[in-house]
């Protein structure tokens, strides 16, 4: 039965509905109009006197109202899809709608969504409106991670209200960020640097923070293994996403603990890609909302 | 024969009263339900969906018996305000290895069919123990019990595949045989959570943007 043909299946629903329509209309209508009435006999049973099994057929405005459904089911089945295949005369189909509504919004919005794409940050920073809605999709896509203050959180989604950026805080640096996500690619040392150049690199970084490394012997293995990301001085590099380590902004912890957590275990933050979700005019409102600070510094 | 007699008869007589009950309530049946049966589309499963690996059958098996269902839908619906807010529309090919599906009609919580890569593990960690502590407002509950089970605790994931793969999802001897140790040292939590990551990981038909 599995390989019958999708016009079998089409027929089949089309002479079901049809047959089972005609015969509920053959039931209600006879039972209304049935020249035949019930032959009364001694042995049925009578109730309160006079009440009897009987064939009185329901009030009137039942059958209008049965009457009035049936004509209804006709024209549905007409205009819409129902009967096997038939389309319906108006042509309807959930994707048909979807699709319309679709370009509807793109004719009502599409211009404006547009402008506001290949606006100049500037342009967006002034207007209060388009930055309302730029806090929106914030509040919508990102606040889950990083706060609705944008403070960051569980010391493990950045701050983005700092002016300290792991990927580089630049509009092009951010919509990269945004459209493709990042991920960070520190990996663990412990092989490498073993238990004592794990708690001397540890020892150094946190000398370098505070300004007394001259000297200090973790320096060499520093110099060997993390001076690449994270440069001579501590100060990273966006590009390969390496923090500087020397300021007072560290995203998992400032400790002796957390810093040497980092150095044998690594640090694989991940920013989820947008590119996907968010369309050119919500990632430009959020790398203005984002950049907003830039160019109106009493915000 | 008129009809006052036919319906003195189905009265009379239970036994063609039941059949003449069952017959005419089948009829929705044998036009609603059976020709779908048979209806290739529903059943084809979409381009990239395939039958869900131990890790992530053993998430949906815990997501099932959590209740996620009860307050997270997982099915998009063709209109343009949830297109827009959760991703391309869900697809009936796409549930095709869904037994039981999970589409639900209920949201407490957001739509999951599209989560996957919407969210890092580690924020599905923090957020599945205490939601709170990343989203201020929200009202699910924590669930910390499953970061201290293992998944495979029973050690029946291998029957669970032999089960889905009667009912037709195509698992190969292998897959099955290495199953178990693919939920080594795997807790519930990451189970979950690579369930929520393979969600809506391939796209419906609703593709638009």
């Amino acid at each position: 039965m599995a390989d019958m043909p999708a016009s079998f299946w089409a027929g089949w629903i089309v002479v079901l509905t049809v047959t089972s329509f005609a015969g509920l209309a053959w039931l209600i209508f006879s039972a209304y109009f049935s020249k035949t009435t019930f032959k009364e006999s001694a042995e049925d049973p009578v109730w309160d006197d006079n009440l009897r099994e009987g064939s009185h057929p329901a009030p009137l405005w039942w059958f209008w109202l049965i009457v009035a459904s049936m004509v209804f089911s006709v024209i549905y089945l007409m205009l819409y899809p129902g009967l096997g295949s038939f389309a319906g005369a108006l042509r309807w189909s959930q994707g048909g709608r979807f699709a319309e509504s679709v370009s509807a919004y793109e004719a009502e919005f599409g211009g404006m969504r547009k402008l506001v794409a290949e606006a100049q940050l500037a342009t967006l920073h002034q207007d209060e409106d388009l930055m309302r809605s730029a806090q929106r999709i914030y509040d919508r896509q990102c606040a889950t991670c990083h706060g609705y203050d944008g403070k960051g959180q569980a010391n493990l989604f950045p701050n983005i209200v700092d002016d300290v950026w792991q990927w580089g805080g630049s509009p092009e640096q951010l919509e990269v960020t945004l459209r493709q996500g990042r991920v960070a690619v520190m990996v663990g040392w412990q092989q490498v640097l073993g238990d004592e150049g794990v708690e001397a690199v540890t020892d150094y970084v946190i000398a370098m923070r505070d300004g007394n490394a001259a000297g200090h012997p973790g320096q060499a293995q520093y110099m060997q293994f993390c001076v690449a990301c994270h440069g001579p001085g501590g100060a990273g590099n966006p590009v390969l996403g390496a923090p500087n380590i020397v300021d007072d902004v560290a995203l998992y912890g400032n400790d002796r603990e957390a810093i040497r957590y980092a150095i044998v275990n690594g640090r694989n933050g991940v920013m989820p890609a947008f590119g996907e979700r968010l369309d050119d005019t919500q990632i430009r409102l959020l790398v203005a909302w984002l950049t907003r600070g830039t160019t109106n510094p009493g915000n | 024969m008129n009809l006052v007699d036919l319906h003195k008869k189905l009265e009379e007589n239970t036994g063609l009263l039941i059949f003449g009950i069952l017959f005419v309530s089948a009829i929705g049946g044998l036009v609603q339900v059976l020709p779908s049966i048979f209806q290739d589309s529903l059943s084809t499963p979409s381009e990239n969906v395939v039958p869900y690996g131990p890790v992530e059958l053993m998430g949906r098996d815990i997501y099932i018996r959590e209740g996620c269902s009860t307050c997270h839908s997982q099915q998009v619906r063709p209109l343009l305000a949830e297109v827009r807010r959760y991703g391309p529309y869900s697809g009936a090919g796409e549930s095709v290895y869904d037994r039981p599906f999970l589409w639900g009609s209920k949201r407490t919580g957001p739509d999951l069919h599209r989560i996957g890569g919407r969210y890092t593990d580690v924020w599905h960690r923090i957020h599945l123990i205490d939601p709170r502590s990343v989203v201020d407002n929200s009202i699910m509950p924590g669930y910390p019990w499953l970061a201290e089970r293992d998944a495979n605790a029973k050690g029946d994931i291998e029957l669970r595949m032999r089960a889905l793969r009667r009912l037709g999802h195509p698992y190969s001897d292998e897959e099955i045989a290495g199953a178990a140790a693919k939920l080594e040292g795997v807790k519930e939590i990451d189970a979950l959570i690579a369930y929520l990551q393979s969600l809506g990981t391939t796209r419906g038909p609703g593709a638009v943007r």
